[in-house]
């Protein structure tokens, strides 16, 4: 979308504000509603949602619909500046009005599904978070280029045979401590500390589109570690608006899965046992409209139910020091694993 | 005869309480009728006034005069000293009064001597004095009828909106709830609540202090106090509001400067009312109003460029302190008379005597009362806030816009509702001015505002006082 239909769109946002205020009625904004997946549909890796409204009127809304003004004229700035900014650096502008960093990131993705453009097309970057290493370079349009493998969009090149997506910070220092990309065969590892951000979720999309090899994804045996896994595999229900091009449906579940617990006795020390809220989580995914197609992912699910525990990939600990990168992740992926 | 005219609607009034449990209805009229005898120049210092009172109507049902007269009798010596018998008015004086309420219920004539200024400052303070009884029996229409010195005026004293209101012991009273206070410009026609929500407090017992006792009072005594604020602005949730004046009328008449009322704004804490200067205005313009009456008023050095932006609208408080007595060993209308006058003669008495609980039931009226209206400034301040912010970001991306079509069409919309918009500057006035108007003056329909029928609430009514 070009930057003359963004500003196009915001435009009129604004014109729509003046016309109820000349007709002397109270301006409302619609934003589409990002937080209950009963408002979003699963077809064809599409997503849609309702919408509430944002009343100017209302105590308990105007200081929203001030921010969600405030912020569309700071990108009506950007893209007309073809400039950027971090949602930091709006957080930081006027931390007052705004109260946390939290709030604007929010409003930020609410505007994206609102004017439904990418958030990158606003001229807002996010705070980076997510880490990657691996047989990765790539060229960035300046010339610059980026070797993966040393540390820390364009031509991207690489002879890695698999892709695997970390859950965890601690699991991906791990790998690297043990040099797991070299010893094995040549694979690109990379985790989003947690539930991705865009960022990341963008970098796995983009290595699936350009090298069209395996994407694995290695989390733990709990209801926080699928759900991590689905937001890169489907979605999330925030950013579901963007599903298309944040998604990469064809993520295999390599580890830690339920049946593995039984499967290699794992100490029964190292098992949590899932809590109330666990179970309720586990129940949401298993509601999910996307299953469906992944049979083997339900069964898993309800093995887990079943048996009513959990555990950390950490937990193979307890069967040996270096388990997971001698043992388990090298027969899982010579073995075919994964689902 | 102000004191008389009061003994008369007393005994009415305890009649009509009798007979209250038996008839739950209400309404009539009230004449009165006040003269001087033809010829007789009131340009003297003292001069002679005759007054009758008549009563017709549901309200004074079941009275009857033949049984009254022994009462009267009895009771002149005590209560009416000064009452000399006099003429029947002319009958043709009460005709119009009968065509209205149908035939007399109540007819008592007395001349009054010795009855000094006969001025318009008397006939001010006997009307006023009607007024405040017309607050608490809002059901009765009152007429006077002057006819001094050869001028004859005659006053209508109806109350246009009544609501009745049950107290402890189903004590039903008929408030006059009317407001007066005309709707600001911006209100539309038809939104605007032209009545006032009573709240009612508690029932709190008073202890009779002993040398009351002593006098011959026993029984119970307990106070209720009830809330009325005005105008209304439960339609309007976003307008801030501010407590300018508060009146205490009370059923039993308090005569001459009251001691306790005067030093209650000095004992309560208005630190805790948010309150920042809270006074007695002066009772001797005020005592025929009903009531000891305060001002409310604030300090200055309040932000005077938001306050005077903020849309404010101010409200009296009317706070009823309803008195009544029961004692078991009375039942006889003399007896309940002579009751009445101990308690208006020890009132002082007794409220100094009860000074920490009485000003505890008025903290916790006035609390709720500036509850709300502290609640309704903090979301002002919020709207106003976030309006600075509404407007300079629409006016930035309009003002930086380089679509002239965009540019224009706003400019055009603005033109519409106010006169000719050329630039930026006039459409940032425009749209200030219009966003302040919706957002303030928001319209939420209530169904008590609104609603034509006269309603009864029991004890636990909700309070408009404390509105969330």
């Amino acid at each position: 979308m070009s930057s003359q239909e963004i500003l196009n769109r915001i435009e009129s946002i604004i014109l729509e504000i003046v016309t109820s205020l000349s007709k002397a009625e109270a301006p409302v904004l619609a934003l589409p509603n990002r937080s209950s997946w009963a408002n979003v549909r699963y077809f064809d890796l599409n997503m849609l949602q309702s919408v509430t409204t944002i009343r100017s009127d209302c105590p308990s809304s105007v200081t929203k619909f001030a921010q969600i003004l405030k912020i569309l004229s700071v990108i009506y700035r950007l893209v007309q500046s073809n400039s950027y900014a971090t949602k930091r650096d709006i957080y930081y502008n006027n931390t007052k009005l705004f109260g946390s960093q939290k709030a604007v990131d929010s409003i930020v993705d609410d505007i994206s599904c609102m004017l439904k453009v990418p958030r990158r097309s606003l001229h807002v970057l996010a705070t980076s978070k997510g880490l990657i290493s691996g047989d990765l370079c790539y060229m960035e349009e300046d010339g610059t280029r980026i070797d993966c493998n040393s540390s820390s969009t364009v031509n991207i090149v690489s002879s890695a045979k698999f892709v695997m997506i970390i859950e965890k910070d601690a699991t991906f220092q791990r790998l690297l401590d043990d040099d797991f990309c070299t010893k094995l065969s040549p694979c690109i590892i990379i985790t989003g500390k947690g539930v991705p951000d865009v960022n990341s979720r963008l970098m796995v999309k983009r290595l699936w589109d350009e090298l069209h090899i395996p994407i694995f994804a290695l989390v733990d045996a709990d209801p926080h570690g699928i759900e991590i896994m689905c937001i890169y595999k489907y979605g999330s229900v925030a950013m579901s608006f963007e599903a298309h091009s944040l998604t990469v449906p064809s993520v295999m579940w390599l580890g830690l899965l339920p049946s593995d617990l039984q499967r290699l006795r794992v100490p029964k020390d190292a098992l949590i046992p899932l809590t109330k809220r666990d179970e309720s989580k586990l129940c949401s995914l298993l509601e999910r409209p996307y299953l469906t197609s992944q049979p083997e992912w339900e069964k898993e699910m309800k093995l887990m139910q079943q048996n009513k525990v959990k555990a950390e990939i950490q937990s193979l600990t307890a069967i040996a020091p270096d388990f997971l990168t001698q043992i388990y992740l090298p027969n899982k992926l010579r073995y075919g694993g994964w689902i | 005869m102000l004191k008389e005219m009061q003994q008369v609607l007393r005994l009415l009034m305890l009649m009509g309480k009798q007979r209250q449990k038996l008839c739950l209805r209400t309404g009539g009229g009230l004449l009165l009728l006040l003269w001087t005898d033809t010829g007789v120049s009131t340009q003297k210092l003292n001069c002679t006034v005759n007054c009758t009172v008549a009563a017709a109507g549901p309200w004074c049902a079941g009275i009857q005069m033949e049984a009254l007269q022994p009462v009267l009798a009895s009771l002149k010596e005590s209560m009416f000293p000064c009452v000399w018998p006099c003429n029947e008015p002319d009958p043709e004086e009460l005709s119009a009064f009968t065509d209205l309420y149908g035939s007399l219920r109540l007819l008592l004539s007395f001349q009054v001597k010795d009855t000094r200024h006969c001025t318009s400052e008397w006939q001010a303070h006997i009307e006023a004095f009607l007024r405040t009884f017309s607050l608490a029996n809002a059901g009765i229409q009152i007429h006077l009828k002057l006819k001094i010195n050869g001028e004859t005026s005659l006053r209508e004293l109806s109350v246009k909106f009544k609501r009745r209101v049950a107290l402890a012991d189903q004590l039903l009273l008929t408030l006059d709830v009317t407001c007066s206070a005309p709707p600001p410009w911006c209100v539309k026609k038809g939104c605007w609540c032209v009545r006032g929500h009573p709240a009612i407090g508690g029932r709190l017992p008073l202890s009779i202090p002993p040398q009351t006792m002593e006098q011959g009072l026993f029984g119970d005594l307990s106070v209720q106090v009830v809330a009325l604020l005005t105008p209304c602005l439960l339609p309007y949730p976003n307008v801030t509001t501010e407590l300018t004046h508060i009146q205490n009328p009370s059923n039993i008449p308090v005569n001459g400067p009251s001691g306790f009322f005067q030093k209650l704004p000095a004992v309560l804490d208005c630190q805790e009312l948010g309150l920042d200067r809270l006074y007695c205005s002066s009772f001797k313009d005020l005592v025929y109003s009903g009531g000891t009456v305060y001002t409310v008023e604030k300090d200055s050095w309040d932000d005077p460029e938001q306050e005077s932006s903020l849309p404010t609208v101010q409200q009296s408080l009317l706070l009823f302190f309803f008195l009544q007595h029961s004692d078991p060993f009375t039942s006889q209308l003399t007896d309940l008379m002579a009751t009445e006058v101990l308690i208006e003669l020890h009132l002082e008495d007794i409220l100094n005597n009860n000074r920490q609980a009485v000003v505890a039931a008025v903290q916790t009226e006035l609390k709720n009362t500036l509850k709300s209206q502290n609640h309704r400034k903090k979301q002002q301040e919020k709207l106003h806030a976030a309006a600075e912010v509404i407007l300079s970001s629409s006016m930035s991306i309009v003002s930086s816009s380089s679509s002239m079509d965009f540019r224009n069409a706003c400019l055009n919309r603005m033109k519409v509702c106010v006169c000719q918009v050329h630039d930026t500057h006039e459409l940032a006035a425009s749209l200030r001015e219009s966003l302040w108007r919706v957002t303030s003056w928001k319209f939420v329909p209530r169904a008590k505002c609104f609603s034509t029928k006269m309603e009864v609430h029991p004890v636990h009514d909700e309070p408009t006082t404390a509105e969330i």
